[in-house]
This record gives structure tokens, C-alpha cells and sequence, in this order.
């Protein structure tokens, strides 16, 4: 098993991620839920593409024409003083 | 500045650069206007923007071009401003993000379970705190 | 209400912005990062002609065309969510709200993680931020770094730092991981190589691109492989030697590198310590599409543009009414075809139906003519989209 860091934002490692999706045997959604990999700061901007891959590893599980996690808004961080304004 | 790149083959010399003053973790510093404030920083040889919140290991830039969030600081009291996205200023304060307190990380197993058992702990504390 | 507003001002965003603009169009630019130009502003290489691709002059020359035809242009401008209204798109931003009957994203796309050990230390960064700290901010990012992934990019890039003066050890595989897999694979990243060779001066690899397209010559060029790697600008460029580890307490001090066999496992005993101050990860680049999934765009996965792309037709209309794409965003290109895919969605807005067609053949013959290809198939990626688009709206 395999300490490398995955998510950077939630220092979520390989062996997090496949212990998960193999205990469980859940979904993309699922691992990512339990685990908070790609759920930091970013976003999972920098760890998407590399969670799926190892859940493509576990599960079998090839990513589909769908976004594997939907992308909710905000996409950026945002103080709420921002989410309060006003239109232009 | 002693990593900043003067001269270059194709993009030709860096001259007639504005310089800009700042202060980070509250050492003073100096930056040319156009810097990010990663640039500024980097060019003064400080790469380590932040510390993880919860396990406190080191951070820097990674992606420099505002996706990956790990260049986060505290500028002039405002938090989660990206060091590679914004640009360095005349007097600005800046400061590197640091660990904060993450119970919901901490195992169950280190929890208190019974007010007795936190008062115990919280001794063991105390004792740890040099006498003055 | 304007317009068009335009999210990114790239190559693909600001020849749009430009095309609107000649239309007559109400136009806004916004772009998160302090000067337009995107990732245009980093970009340096020698053409096969020997003449000199500069972004920040070809950014320059965008601006003044955009500044002439008096596009407004905001910098510093993060658009975090997008809606639709009855009368277009309300685009949230940390500036406030915009309201547009029309949205171009052209954001572009972001970097692959190739994770390995060590690699969220101090000195270890993407290819790109050393592209944009380089040539952008004009600072070193260390004074002697190796190279983590062999690709189109890297390589491109490296050769950037090296420029720049910047001292690399040289270019290896990261070790074998089911995120780096064939990025680490010896076989697959040759042919990947074969199609940069033209931008090598080595007899090696000149050789590899005349007959390396045959398999079982790629199989011996793997299997026997240089041990002092191939050359490259005088730099080595290895395929059968990985990182396995980055070392250093608060920085980077080290790298671990060891032999691999041509399937990429590691050679146990092969271990020898680098030192360097910094390392570059190149793990590739996908669409940044979060926008597009935020407002509900259909999606298609397609290998050959990089990932998940937003479905769009020839003229870079997606399902949406009034969505545009262009640029990255639509599979990863060259910045040439994103500016001409710029040009074409701008004419699509405006529907300026004379200039559309000329503009979708542009894209097309500059998208033959690229000398720097992300992948062999673009053109075969690029039909699953459309056809994807065409069935959607059969739907």
C-alpha cells in the first residue's frame, strides 16, 4: 500500500483512497465523501482526474460521459460579503 | 532579489523595473511592481507560503496560476488570498497560513470521554507549560 | 446587460473578444490572473523554421487589435458560478454580478497531478508554474531541478528554463502509481516522444521519428535505451530511469531515482540520490470545464482532447443557447487553434454567418499544419464531439 498524497488540499493518500473504494465498494461519489479527497480548497482541480484514475484501478469503474462528482458552484472560494452583492 | 532573471537570450533585459516594498511574516522585503506576490517572494529565495491547516506540513506554490489553492495567505487581514494570483503592492502585509486547531482529525480514541478524563488531560497539559 | 461576456482572456478569449468586437458587439473580457494573455504569456519556443513563438509578444499583438476596436478587458476577475436567466447568463464574480445575453468560457485548462512522494514539499511544483515564474515573472525557481514526466509540454518547457539559464538535471518517469501509470511506462511515453523528435537537434531521436512509428523498432529503442539517457539541448532525457521519491525536511533536497524495466517497474538496488532544489511534475493537461458543468452543458469523454469536454458543434455552439466554447476548454491544442477557435466562436456569436465559414477552415488547416500536437487523433476526438452535439439536439 502506498502513502503517496493524493488530494494535497485534505492530504488524502493512495492507500486512503483504495482501502475506501475496496471496504466499501462504493461509487466515485462515495470515496470522495468518505475520504474528502478532492473536497479542499481547490476544489478537486488538482486532484479529479487523479482520484478517478485510482478508483478506475479499484472499482473498474471507467469514467463516463459524466463529470464523476458534479462541479457545484461557488468554483472558487467566495466571502460571503461577495455572495451578498449586487447586480450590476 | 537574488533569484530574479535579468537577462535572456529571446526576452531580451530586465531593466527600469518600479521597486515595491512589503513586508511577509513581518520581515520587509522588496518585489518590482508586475510581481505576484509569489514572484516577489520567490525572487527573494522564500518558497514556503503556508503550513497545512491540520497536520502543518510545509506549502508553496504548486500550479501558480490560481487552480490549485496551495499559495494561500493572509494579506492586509484578508484570508484565502492565492499568493500566485495577486499582485504585490506598496506596504502590503502579508502572512504565511498557518495550523489550526482540527479536533475533527484527532482519532476518537484521543477524546476525552468523561469530564473527569479532560480535567486529567488538561493537567497533563499545565505540567507541560515551563514555570516563568 | 452586455452582450458577450467573455471568461478568459487567453488566445481563445481575447481573438473572440476581437472578432465581437469588429461585429459591433457589447463585449466583457474577465480574467483571474493579473494580465491577460493566459497561458499564451509563458510560452517560448523555436519553430521548425527557426523562428522564435514569443507569448508575450503575440499577446501584445492581440491587445492592441482588442484595444483598438475598444474592448473592455478585467483582470483579476474570478467568476465562481453561473446561471441562467430568462434573457441570457448571470455571471457571478468576486466583482460582482454581470448580466449577458451571451457567455464565451474559455478558460482554458489545467494541469494533470502525477503524484508521487514527497511532492507536496516546498521547490516541487507543476511544469507550468515554472513556465510562468520563468518567462512570465522572470524568477528562478531554483537553481538546479529535474524534470518529473516526459511529454510534449515537458520537454517544451524545459527547454524554456534552460533558456532562462536555469540548470536541470535532467528528465525522468515518475514511479509507477495507478495515477502516473502511462506517464511511467516506458513504451507508451516513446511514442509519445517519437511525435516531439522534430523538435530535437539528435541524430537519436531523428532516428526514432523515421522509424520509431513501427512497433517492434519502438520496442527495441525502449528495451535498449541509453543508460546516460538520450540528449536533448544537451540535457538527458531519460525514459528508463524514475522518481521514486522527493526528498528534503521543509524543502526539496533530493531526489530518488531508479532504474525501470520497459513495463516501468522498479529495479531494486537502482537507488541513487540527486540532489536538486527543485522539481518540476508534468503529469499532462485537461479541459478546465467546471463552468460548463456548473450550468448544466452535456458532457462527452474523449482520450484524445485530454478528458470530459463540454459538447459543442463546429461552430462552437454548445446545446445551451447562447453558450460558446473555445479555446482548451474543447480538447488541449496548440495556442494557434485556440486562436483561431476564438476568432470562429466571436464570428458565431455575431452571427456573422459569411465569416463563419472561413473561419471554421482556418481552424482546420491550422490544426493540420501544428508542429507541437497534444495527441495523434485530434482530428478523430474532435468528430466525437461534434457527432455527440448532433445527437444531443436529435434528442
Amino acid at each position: 500500500m502506498d502513502q503517496t498524497i493524493i488530494c494535497r488540499c485534505e492530504e488524502v493518500s493512495l492507500e486512503d483512497i483504495q482501502q475506501t473504494a475496496s471496504r466499501y465498494n462504493c461509487s466515485a461519489r462515495e470515496v470522495k465523501l468518505r475520504t474528502r479527497a478532492g473536497m479542499g480548497y481547490c476544489g478537486g482541480r488538482t486532484c479529479r482526474p487523479a482520484v478517478d484514475a485510482v478508483l478506475e484501478a479499484v472499482t473498474g469503474e471507467r469514467a463516463g460521459h459524466d463529470i464523476p462528482l458534479k462541479v457545484q458552484p461557488p468554483v472558487r472560494p467566495v466571502s460571503l460579503s461577495v455572495l451578498g452583492g449586487e447586480s450590476r | 532579489m537574488t533569484n530574479r532573471i535579468v537577462n535572456h537570450p529571446v526576452l531580451g533585459e530586465l531593466t527600469n523595473q518600479t521597486s515595491v516594498t512589503f513586508t511577509f511574516d513581518g520581515q520587509t522585503y522588496e518585489g518590482f511592481e508586475g510581481d505576484t506576490i509569489a514572484s516577489a517572494l520567490l525572487a527573494n529565495g522564500i518558497r514556503q507560503l503556508r503550513v497545512h491547516e491540520g497536520t502543518g506540513a510545509p506549502r508553496a506554490i504548486y500550479c501558480n496560476i490560481g487552480h490549485c489553492f496551495e499559495c494561500r495567505v493572509t494579506v492586509n487581514d484578508t484570508q484565502i488570498v492565492r499568493a500566485c494570483m495577486t499582485p504585490i503592492q506598496q506596504q502590503m502585509v502579508i502572512e504565511s497560513g498557518k495550523m489550526q486547531p482540527a479536533p475533527f482529525k484527532a482519532s476518537p480514541e484521543e477524546w476525552p470521554r468523561t469530564y473527569a478524563e479532560f480535567e486529567k488531560m488538561n493537567e497533563h497539559h499545565k505540567e507541560g507549560v515551563p514555570h516563568g | 446587460m452586455v452582450d458577450v461576456v467573455i471568461i478568459g482572456a487567453g488566445p481563445a478569449g481575447l481573438s473572440a473578444a476581437i472578432a465581437c468586437r469588429e461585429s459591433n458587439l457589447d463585449v466583457l473580457v474577465i480574467d483571474e490572473f493579473p494580465k491577460p494573455g493566459g497561458r499564451l504569456l509563458g510560452q517560448l519556443h523555436q519553430e521548425p523554421n527557426g523562428e522564435w513563438w514569443n507569448g508575450i509578444e503575440e499577446t501584445k499583438a492581440l491587445l492592441a487589435k482588442a484595444e483598438k476596436l475598444n474592448t473592455m478587458i478585467q483582470c483579476e476577475v474570478s467568476c465562481h458560478h453561473l446561471e441562467k436567466i430568462e434573457a441570457g447568463y448571470k455571471v457571478h464574480t468576486n466583482r460582482g454580478l454581470f448580466e449577458t445575453k451571451n457567455v464565451l468560457l474559455a478558460t482554458g485548462a489545467a494541469e494533470t497531478a502525477a503524484p508521487i512522494p514527497g511532492w507536496t514539499l516546498p521547490g516541487v511544483m507543476s511544469i507550468g508554474a515554472a513556465q510562468v515564474m520563468t518567462n512570465v515573472h522572470r524568477v528562478r525557481v531554483g537553481k538546479k531541478g529535474i524534470v518529473v514526466g516526459v511529454n510534449v509540454l515537458s520537454a517544451a518547457i524545459a527547454r524554456e528554463l534552460q533558456l532562462a539559464g536555469v540548470e536541470l538535471h535532467s528528465m525522468a518517469l515518475p514511479v509507477s502509481n495507478p495515477v502516473t501509470k502511462d506517464h511511467a511506462h516506458p513504451g507508451k511515453v516513446m511514442e509519445g516522444l517519437v511525435r516531439i523528435a522534430h523538435l530535437a537537434p539528435s541524430a537519436f531521436l531523428r532516428f526514432g521519428s523515421k522509424f520509431a512509428k513501427v512497433d517492434w523498432v519502438r520496442n527495441l529503442a525502449v528495451k535498449f535505451y541509453p543508460k546516460g539517457g538520450v540528449k536533448m539541448w544537451g540535457m538527458p532525457i531519460h525514459i528508463r530511469k524514475a522518481i521514486v521519491q522527493i526528498n528534503g525536511a521543509d524543502q526539496v533536497e533530493s531526489v530518488t531515482m531508479c532504474d525501470i524495466t520497459p513495463e516501468g517497474e522498479v529495479i531494486r538496488g537502482s537507488e541513487k540520490t540527486i540532489a536538486v532544489d527543485f522539481v518540476c511534475i508534468a503529469g499532462g493537461l485537461y479541459p478546465l470545464t467546471e463552468l460548463a458543468s456548473v450550468i448544466g452543458c452535456p458532457f462527452q469523454y474523449v482520450e484524445e482532447l485530454g478528458g470530459h469536454v463540454p459538447i459543442h458543434n463546429e461552430q462552437m455552439e454548445t446545446p445551451l443557447e447562447g453558450l460558446y466554447v473555445a479555446g482548451n476548454i474543447t480538447g488541449i491544442e496548440s495556442a494557434k487553434v485556440a486562436r483561431a477557435q476564438g476568432t470562429l466562436a466571436g464570428y458565431s456569436i455575431a452571427k456573422q454567418n459569411d465569416k463563419i465559414q472561413q473561419a471554421m477552415k482556418e481552424v482546420k488547416s491550422i490544426r493540420e499544419a501544428a508542429t507541437i500536437q497534444f495527441h495523434p487523433e485530434i482530428a478523430a476526438g474532435r468528430s466525437k464531439v461534434e457527432k455527440a452535439f448532433h445527437e444531443y439536439i436529435v434528442s
